[in-house]
């Protein structure tokens, strides 16, 4: 079954501004799933109508299988905003109480739970401070740990790893990969591709409310796979017929069969061209979201996407 | 209930952080412990402890006035003055920016991503809010209830009915505040709109209140007027019996003819002021009624018998029925009779009319908040 499973959802603010032009997505259970986008591009439009924030204009599919916008659905959905703020008169354990307690969780389960999430997030110790005391990063961690109180089935952060240091980020990285062990579908809105490339199964790239790209990472950076060459010689004639791209002492065959370039490069050791490095390339997740960008800018320059 | 009794505790929880929730309380203390150093001796009223004396021949210890007017101090001054006005004030200043903190970005997403409908989370922390008041007033009340125990040796349980009426008072306009907090997200603007809005309440009311004396006040005349032509008719026609030629008829008719003069002039004058009166009433009735609200504890403190403070303000402790004799018409006879009047209309309104109508007021402002709160995208 689909953790969420979103077709065709709109959004018109007043004054007619498109926030979404029917984006579909669907996240599969126990996986983690990024969505990436511009600024502008309708991410937390998105999230925020997942999580009933904002009415759709127009949607239709399902949150854990209740349909979009059904409240009863929130109790096993853990929720981290972006730009959050908690009531600074709170503690930081005051805070897991209370955000949970919304959410119907019993008292003890609540004290257990916020104690293993405070330590769990690197925040033991702090639970009695008021969180007027906290730093940014540890903000960040505490909302993290209040979207865990309810033990949700679904986790949607947004911006999880905003102003928190690279010790955090990675710490936040490695729980996320443990809670997708622990069978938590985990929906990531974040504008770290680096972050999300590394832990995402799949993701969405959206632009001006479309989903332009969806899909593993690999799948959707399969075209662009290619192996490349560099010499130390000028390159002979030979090697523009049959290499797709010759610039400079640098020589690319796209695909990323070894094997096809095997010829080649027993071709220039024969002719004494040495060789500086042989090495596989792949689109980056960062050049992904640029060309989808672009595309969506210039529709007639590029191929077909995904 | 864990939703009801977490949203509780965060209420309190965010009044006990705010420096004025703590300073409100200090100064209802300190009115406390000046009310309870009045007290009574076979001499009259002691102030500060006994540090004053204020001679009286009928507020003496034990007295029934004594009773009626420590009791009244509580319900005209304590609470229509200090919790009906300044503490108010405070809670309206403390309180104005709990609905624009609550719906601000980054905080309503907190509240609005969890498993509760919009509505249901939006009447409880109203409910919630009002725990403020709610504090102050209990407090309060408990000490005034010391107060009158130790110092009557009575122990009214009716104090307390200050908590739910200073509590229902305060709804009327924080209604209002809510309703204007969430259009403006703006503590500042919805607190100055709610002290408008108080004020217009308060004209609306006083102009109420100041017509309806008016009124009463010429139909007594009125009344008096037509008893005293009757009866100087009377007195006019056992002359002419006995004497039709008698001096005085004269002068009786000359005076008949002007008490009726004057009767006219009443009614002309009635009828000017009704149609001023009864529109007011009607735009009253379908406004919080605060004052009258607030009223409500005197007239159920007050006690049967008469002896309360109104009494003694009203002069009731000496004899004023020989003025009433001489002359039915005596300005300070229709004054008397005219507040005595005045003060039953009032005691005589519903608490249908009084509260019933007001909290429909208070339901319409309440259901359009909550419109915009359910519908609005955050």
């Amino acid at each position: 079954m689909s953790a969420i499973d979103l077709v065709d959802i709109h959004k018109t603010y007043k004054g007619k501004v498109k926030a979404l032009r029917g984006v579909s997505l669907d996240v599969n259970e126990g996986e983690i799933y990024g969505l990436l986008g511009p600024n502008g591009a309708g991410k937390s439009t998105l999230v925020k109508i997942i999580m009933t924030v904002i009415h759709a204009t127009r949607a239709s599919g399902t949150v854990l299988g209740l349909p979009i916008g059904d409240v009863r659905g929130l109790k096993q959905i853990g929720y981290l905003p972006e730009h959050h703020r908690f009531p600074e008169y709170l503690t930081g354990t005051q805070v897991l109480h209370f955000y949970s307690a919304l959410c119907g969780v019993e008292r003890s389960t609540r004290k257990k739970r916020a104690a293993s999430l405070l330590d769990r997030l690197g925040l033991q110790g702090w639970g009695r401070k008021r969180i007027n005391t906290y730093s940014k990063g540890m903000l960040q961690r505490l909302g993290i740990a209040q979207a865990l109180m309810n033990n949700p089935k679904l986790l949607i952060l947004d911006e999880p790893t905003d102003g928190v240091d690279p010790v955090g980020r990675r710490e936040i990285r490695d729980l996320l990969s443990e809670l997708k062990a622990e069978g938590h579908a985990i929906f990531l809105n974040s504008h770290l591709l680096s972050e999300l490339e590394m832990v995402c199964d799949r993701v969405a790239i959206m632009v001006k409310g479309k989903v332009t790209m969806q899909g593993t990472i690999d799948s959707l950076t399969n075209e662009s796979k290619r192996i490349e060459i560099e010499i130390d010689c000028t390159p002979p004639e030979w090697t523009h017929s049959v290499f797709d791209k010759v610039d400079g002492q640098t020589m690319t065959k796209l695909g990323d069969n070894t094997s096809t370039v095997q010829p080649m490069i027993d071709r220039l050791r024969s002719e004494q061209c040495a060789i500086r490095s042989i090495k596989p390339v792949r689109e980056s997740l960062e050049d992904l979201f640029m060309r989808a960008v672009d595309y969506i800018d210039n529709p007639g320059s590029h191929g077909e996407n995904k | 209930m864990t939703v009801f009794k977490a949203l509780l505790i965060d209420a309190y929880r965010q009044l006990s952080a705010a420096k004025l929730f703590w300073l409100t309380l200090g100064l209802s203390g300190l009115v406390v412990v000046l009310y309870g150093s009045i007290g009574f001796n076979d001499e009259g009223v002691t102030l500060l402890f006994g540090l004053f004396d204020v001679e009286s021949e009928f507020i003496t210890a034990g007295s029934p006035w004594a009773r009626g007017f420590y009791l009244g101090i509580y319900s005209y001054f304590l609470v229509t003055i200090w919790l009906a006005w300044v503490a108010t004030i405070l809670a309206l200043i403390s309180t104005c920016s709990i609905f624009p903190d609550f719906v601000c970005a980054g905080s309503i997403e907190l509240s609005l991503s969890k498993p509760i409908s919009r509505l249901r989370l939006f009447l409880m922390k109203y409910l919630v809010s009002m725990l403020f008041v709610m504090l102050q007033v209990s407090v309060f009340c408990l000490g005034i209830f010391l107060c009158v125990g130790l110092r009557l040796g009575e122990w009214n349980w009716m104090i307390f009915v200050a908590i739910p009426i200073v509590t229902v008072f305060y709804s009327y306009l924080f209604a209002v505040t809510v309703f204007v907090g969430m259009v403006t997200k703006s503590g500042i603007a919805a607190l100055l709109v709610t002290g408008v809005f108080w004020m217009a309440l308060f004209s609306v009311g006083a102009s109420e209140g100041i017509l309806t004396s008016v009124v009463t006040s010429q139909e007594v005349q009125i009344e008096r007027y037509q008893e005293g032509i009757e009866k100087q008719q009377a007195i006019l026609d056992e002359i002419i019996a006995k004497s039709p030629e008698d001096f005085r008829i004269e002068s009786k008719q000359s005076r008949i003819d002007e008490m009726k003069t004057d009767n006219e002039a009443s009614v002309e004058f009635l009828g000017k002021i009704r149609a001023w009166q009864e529109p007011i009433s009607w735009i009253l009735t379908a406004l919080p009624k605060t004052a009258q609200t607030i009223g409500l504890l005197d007239r159920w403190l007050s006690s049967d018998d008469g002896f309360d403070l109104g009494a003694i303000m009203r002069g009731d402790m000496s004899e004023l029925e020989e003025v009433e004799e001489i002359d039915p018409t005596n300005h300070w006879a229709v004054q008397r009779e005219t507040e005595k009047r005045v003060q039953d209309e009032y005691d005589g309104r519903s608490l249908w009319y009084v509260i019933g109508t007001s909290l429909i007021f208070e339901g319409f402002i309440l259901g359009l908040a909550s419109l915009i709160f359910c519908r609005r995208d955050f």
